[in-house]
């Protein structure tokens, strides 16, 4: 245990050393910055012993010590590959934590919606960053977040106003590149729909080479008042990398708040979608698909807290396992006191189809209120055989067979992502994925 | 048998007026028939005699048999002999059709001062309701609506109400999710049960269970009065022109006053 | 009706809140070496049994007391309460006949619908009569001996059968599985044993029916049941005590050995004091049972009504090591008032095609809290295993709260775990419906209650579901508002 609790300390002190010489351009960010880099002094990083840490090993993640990925030199990369058709003109692009003008444009997008680097905007003192950075998360002493904070630099920020509605896609890019050293990123996004507004948002990790790094993603949402706001996130890091996200959103009166998070990429990846109910009547998703092989660990953790009277949420969480992959799942559903009338669903679908996976699930339910219907589920097992009989009795071999069930076992959670070329793209990794398994040693 | 007198009733949660002076009669061994458009207030009516305690009385009375039932409790209504065949009957998971049934019946037994009857008796009693109404002996063991489709729940009520034998019964939309030849066995079990001492009120909004079971008196509600009270061909004439022809004629009129 | 009127029927009047007057032997408060060797000295116990004591207790010394459970309390004085409580007349010997047990204590038992003089014995029931973690006579015992089944308090097992004794106790639960079990471990009083030879069918339900009495003292009583191959036994228990200002602390060990087609059903009532509507009193029952299906084909269930104390920590587990053996888990547990509970159950797979069920209803009223807490765990080696779990929860009123926390693990591609959870609550239409059809209020919340705990009550013996009828019946009857 001392030996990690060191590890701990370097990989920490390491890099608070290297925050100070920081420089924000901006006032208002170097405060953040400060704040953060107080916080993460006065808090525990996490182990396996915190309940919230318990089915995973950070060993991968305290073992190294990293280097601030600003000393990397600037890459020009070639991107054409990942950028998605609907997105041409709606795109931020952030290489190694850096917006990138080169591979972004907004043109696509009326002149009226904020759409812009963060950091661009903060040197700019523009005063949405201070009315709306930090505004809409519930990480409150999260040493991960505080963390992102220490080292806040850049990240997309999006203000749709009032009543304005949105059609075309938005796509944010971040890449990370290939390095000889082991580095840390961080990137923090703001969404805000204002009232009445609409806004659907692709947000995309991409590593262009199988290099260890740690990626610390944070975003925030606001969908306001009315607002509708689509938010899917595709990571597919690097398959060495480790990648921590805080997403959280905050969903206010008739507002409809839809997530979709795909992981596919890095070695050890914790997703901790947290929802809050701030108003009445309001919808929320929070859908995700796993799909992992070789060592790969991936652990939700998600909060769907329901805090005021009538909301309907939805959270479908599936996941295939094969080779020595080990899914998490944590899904918490939480119903305040005196908010009544919430209809709220949870299942989490494991399909553990290697003899050296391991599966964790754990959905939790706390309800305070009781005129509620608040279900959840959680299955592990393999593929249905009366299934994978009855396509053989149609022609299909076993290979097409168990190819075409967990086929479509996968795409129950992307079929309701709106952006055509996202599907396509999930598609094609749900393809090669399911070519993988098949040809992986541990398959029963 | 019941007297309802200028009947005025509010939802108490939002203070909304649904029956606006209500007079119906309803005499022993007769079968009436109240239809009306939605929302005129005609299952409304049936709740409050019923004792709904989303309803509160605002005004009028209802007797039966002479006493004003308006202080009872839902289940000493029960015990008097008021029967209400539910619009959505309610699921009570766990609890199989025989348990609810039995106790039932021996709680109304038992206010009414007669004989209970012991679980063996019990079944033999059933065991003939129950053909009645064409029910096959599993379904007792089956918990009270629990998965039940929509025609099976309204069955489930009309073999309560044979299993109970109430003095009156209102039957809410009864005929509403039925096809024609479920609707033939309910309306048989219907015709079967009613009789000289029974009362029927059926609550429709189609004429066609009227096909089967001919109502001695047809009411019509609109906007939470009765504007119209007939016999049996009124219900056809508003199978055939609707209700708009009635909007013209003055409530107070007729105000189904015999 | 209005919350207000179900709220106030849930919390009826508890019937078992009578005190005993009983003399009892003088002793020392506090734990300590000398202490544990008192006890044993006055239990005249072997060596073996003093030094498990010695060792738990070291272990116990080390360690925590635990807080990853959903309830919240003050922690007990464990220098305040007395570890040892024996009342006067036995002075420690156990009885040769009923004429040597304190007639109180018949009288109470009777009280609890319990009489244990031969001509009044329940039928079909032998039972084990423990007053404060003593064991103060069983009966039945030489019928039962007869097939060769032992049925006796643990202290005697002790003296008579410590081979048996010494070859299971604390294999199923180690001296230092957690805190609580480390301490009863170190000053366990007494308790029921039981032990089916091979192809054997305990002829008839054995039963313990646990009283606590004394306000001063701790119930740390210890059960073993041994099932050898092919043989089978139903045990029941029921726990009651009195109505105390003060609360009692209950630290309880239960094992279970099932070896090849061997088949042990424990069910439980347990009805202690909950504490007054202001929390005020009540048992703290923190339980360790487990069962460990040994053997090939062997199968052990637990079914459990919880309706009393004022906090429950309690997860009867099952270790299905054997091939084929299946585990049961079927769980109501009431709480109202300032009533905390945190109870479920652990299934842990590693034989091929074991089978476990987890079947839990868990109803909240007042200003309660209830948590089902389980884990689902398939090792590696566990070839098709299977798991099913419900785990439902209903809530009567907005100031209680449910929660449920299963973990659940596999590594194994050929098993299949499900899990579903729920929560419900008395609807004001399912009352509006049943009043309808003549019931009173009380009545209705009556059946409403029991329908959703139905698939957990028709796993009670006979004789016991009645009880557990008519006592979900008193917790939920009450003065409507």
């Amino acid at each position: 245990m001392t030996t990690l609790k060191k590890k701990e300390q370097t990989f920490l002190i390491d890099l608070l050393d290297f925050q100070d010489s920081l420089n924000g351009n901006s006032e208002f960010v170097d405060n953040v910055r400060m704040k953060g880099a107080d916080e993460v002094r006065n808090t525990p990083f996490p182990h396996s012993k915190d309940e919230e840490w318990r089915f995973i090993s950070l060993r991968d993640l305290y073992s190294d010590s990293y280097q601030h990925v600003s000393v990397l030199e600037e890459k020009d990369p070639d991107l054409r590959d990942y950028f998605l058709p609907e997105c041409a003109n709606s795109r931020l692009v952030f290489i190694n934590g850096v917006f990138s003008i080169k591979h972004s444009s907004v043109e696509a997008l009326p002149d009226d919606i904020v759409i812009d680097s963060l950091a661009r905007l903060a040197a700019s003192d523009n005063p949405l960053v201070k009315e709306h950075l930090n505004k809409y998360t519930t990480f409150e002493g999260d040493v991960f977040s505080s963390f992102s904070d220490a080292f806040l630099q850049d990240g997309a920020f999006i203000y749709v106003p009032k009543g304005r509605k949105i059609d075309t896609p938005i796509h944010l890019l971040f890449v990370q590149t290939e390095a000889d050293i082991t580095y840390f990123t961080t990137s923090h996004s703001v969404i805000v729909a204002d009232e009445g507004s609409e806004i659907t948002v692709v947000e995309d990790h991409i590593g262009l080479g199988d290099n260890k790094y740690f990626n610390l993603p944070v975003v925030e949402v606001s969908a306001g008042k009315e607002a509708y706001v689509k938010h899917t996130k595709i990571q597919r890091d690097s398959q060495e990398a480790i990648h921590i996200a805080r997403t959280s959103a905050f969903v206010e009166k008739h507002a409809n708040y839809e997530s979709y998070t795909i992981t596919i990429g890095a070695k050890l990846s914790r997703n901790e979608p947290r929802i809050s109910q701030r108003d009445e009547e309001v919808k929320f998703t929070v859908d995700g698909l796993v799909l992992i092989d070789g060592e790969q660990v991936s652990d939700t953790h998600s909060v769907m807290d329901h805090r005021f009277p009538h909301c309907e949420s939805h959270q479908l969480h599936k996941c295939v396992i094969i080779d020595k992959a080990h899914s998490v799942f944590n899904g918490k559903i939480f119903v305040r006191p005196h908010a009544q009338k919430i209809d709220s669903f949870q299942e989490n679908r494991n399909l553990l189809l290697s003899r050296k996976g391991l599966v964790n699930t754990k959905p939790q339910l706390e309800i305070f209120a009781d005129d509620v219907v608040c279900t959840h589920g959680a299955t592990i097992g393999q593929l249905d055989e009366e299934e994978v009989f009855y396509l053989k009795s149609r022609g299909l071999n076993e290979k097409q067979a168990k190819e075409l069930l967990i086929y479509a076992f996968a795409l129950e959670t992307i079929e309701n992502i709106t952006v055509d070329s996202v599907q396509k793209l999930l598609v094609d990794e749900v393809h090669n994925f399911t070519e993988r398994q098949l040809h992986s040693e541990f398959t029963i | 048998m019941l007297k309802i007198k200028d009947l005025h009733a509010v939802v108490e949660e939002d203070g909304s007026e649904i029956l606006k002076g209500v007079n119906l009669t309803i005499n022993k061994g007769e079968v009436h028939a109240i239809m009306g458009p939605n929302g005129s207030g005609k299952s409304t009516l049936s709740k409050v005699v019923a004792g709904h305690p989303a309803y509160e009385v605002t005004a009028g009375d209802i007797l039966f048999e002479g006493e004003s039932i308006l202080e009872l409790d839902p289940e000493e209504r029960a015990h008097k002999g008021i029967f209400l065949a539910f619009q959505y009957p309610v699921e009570v998971p766990g609890v199989t059709n025989k348990t609810l049934l039995r106790q039932a019946y021996n709680t109304i037994a038992k206010a009414q001062g007669k004989e209970e009857l012991d679980p063996i008796e019990f079944e033999d009693y059933v065991a003939e309701r129950m053909e009645v109404v064409e029910m096959r002996p599993e379904f007792l063991e089956r918990s009270v609506n629990a998965g039940f489709s929509g025609g099976e729940k309204k069955r489930n009520e009309i073999f309560q109400m044979a299993v109970l034998n109430p003095k009156l019964s209102f039957l809410d939309e009864t005929d509403s999710g039925l096809d024609i030849d479920a609707l033939k066995v309910v309306a048989e079990g219907i015709n079967q049960i009613s009789g000289k001492e029974n009362s029927i009120v059926m609550v429709t909004h189609y004429q066609r269970i009227l096909d089967y079971i001919v109502p001695d008196h047809v009411h019509v509600m609109v906007d939470g009065r009765i504007v119209k009270s007939g016999e049996k061909d009124l219900a056809l004439k508003l199978e055939e022109q609707g209700y708009d022809w009635l909007a013209e004629i003055p409530s107070a009129a007729v105000n189904g006053q015999k | 009706m209005s919350t207000e009127a179900l709220e106030s029927m849930v919390g009826g009047e508890y019937k078992y809140g009578f005190t005993t007057n009983v003399e009892y032997e003088e002793f020392p408060r506090g734990i300590n070496e000398d202490i544990i060797r008192e006890i044993s000295r006055r239990k005249d116990e072997p060596e073996w049994v003093t030094e498990f004591r010695l060792e738990a207790y070291e272990k116990w010394k080390q360690m925590e007391e635990p807080n990853w459970h959903n309830v919240h309390y003050e922690s007990p004085d464990f220098e305040n309460i007395q570890y040892y409580s024996a009342t006067k007349k036995n002075n420690g010997k156990r009885p040769e006949s009923l004429d040597d047990v304190d007639p109180e204590i018949i009288a109470t038992y009777e009280k609890l619908g319990i009489p244990l003089q031969e001509q009044k014995q329940l039928q079909g029931i032998a039972v084990d009569a423990i007053f404060d973690s003593e064991s103060i006579f069983t009966t039945f015992k030489e019928k039962l001996k007869e097939e060769g089944v032992i049925f006796c308090s643990i202290s005697e097992a002790i003296h008579d059968y410590p081979e048996i004794v010494k070859k299971y106790l604390g294999t199923v639960v180690p001296k230092g599985d957690n805190f609580y079990a480390a301490l009863n471990s170190a000053v366990f009083s007494d308790g029921s044993f039981c032990y089916v030879p091979k192809d054997t069918v305990c002829p008839m339900e054995l039963a313990s029916y646990f009283r606590i009495n004394n306000e001063q003292s701790g119930q740390f009583e210890r059960t073993l049941i041994i099932c050898e191959e092919n043989s089978k036994v139903s045990y029941l228990e029921g726990c009651t005590a009195p109505k105390f200002s003060s609360t009692q602390m209950h630290a309880a060990v239960v094992e279970l050995v099932a070896l090849e087609n061997a088949e042990i059903k424990y069910s439980t009532i347990q009805n202690w004091y909950s504490g007054d509507e202001k929390g005020q009193g009540g048992v703290f029952n923190f339980v360790t049972k487990r069962g460990h299906c040994r053997g090939d084909n062997s199968k052990i269930s637990w079914t459990q009504v919880e309706t009393g104390s004022a906090i429950t920590w309690k997860y009867p587990s099952v270790i299905l090591q054997g091939d084929n053996s299946v585990g049961e888990f079927f769980s109501v547990a009431v709480t109202s008032n300032r009533q905390q509970a945190d109870t479920g159950t652990k299934m842990i797979h590693i034989g091929k095609n074991t089978t476990s069920t987890i079947i839990s209803k868990g109803i909240s009223a007042g200003e309660s809290n209830n948590s089902y807490r389980g884990q689902v765990k398939i090792s590696s080696r566990a070839e098709n295993a299977k798991n099913y779990s419900v785990c439902d929860s209903m809530l009567i009123g907005q100031t209680c709260g449910a929660h449920t926390f299963p973990y659940i693990e596999s590594a194994n591609p050929t098993a299949k775990v499900e899990h579903e959870a729920s929560t419900s609550r008395v609807g004001e239409d399912q009352i509006f419906y049943l009043q309808q059809r003549g019931m009173s209020e009380d009545d209705a919340v009556s059946l409403i209650v029991n329908g959703f705990a139905k698939d957990v009550l028709k796993e009670l013996p006979m004789e016991f579901a009645v009880e557990a009828d008519k006592l979900l019946g008193i917790k939920l009857e009450g003065s409507v508002g």
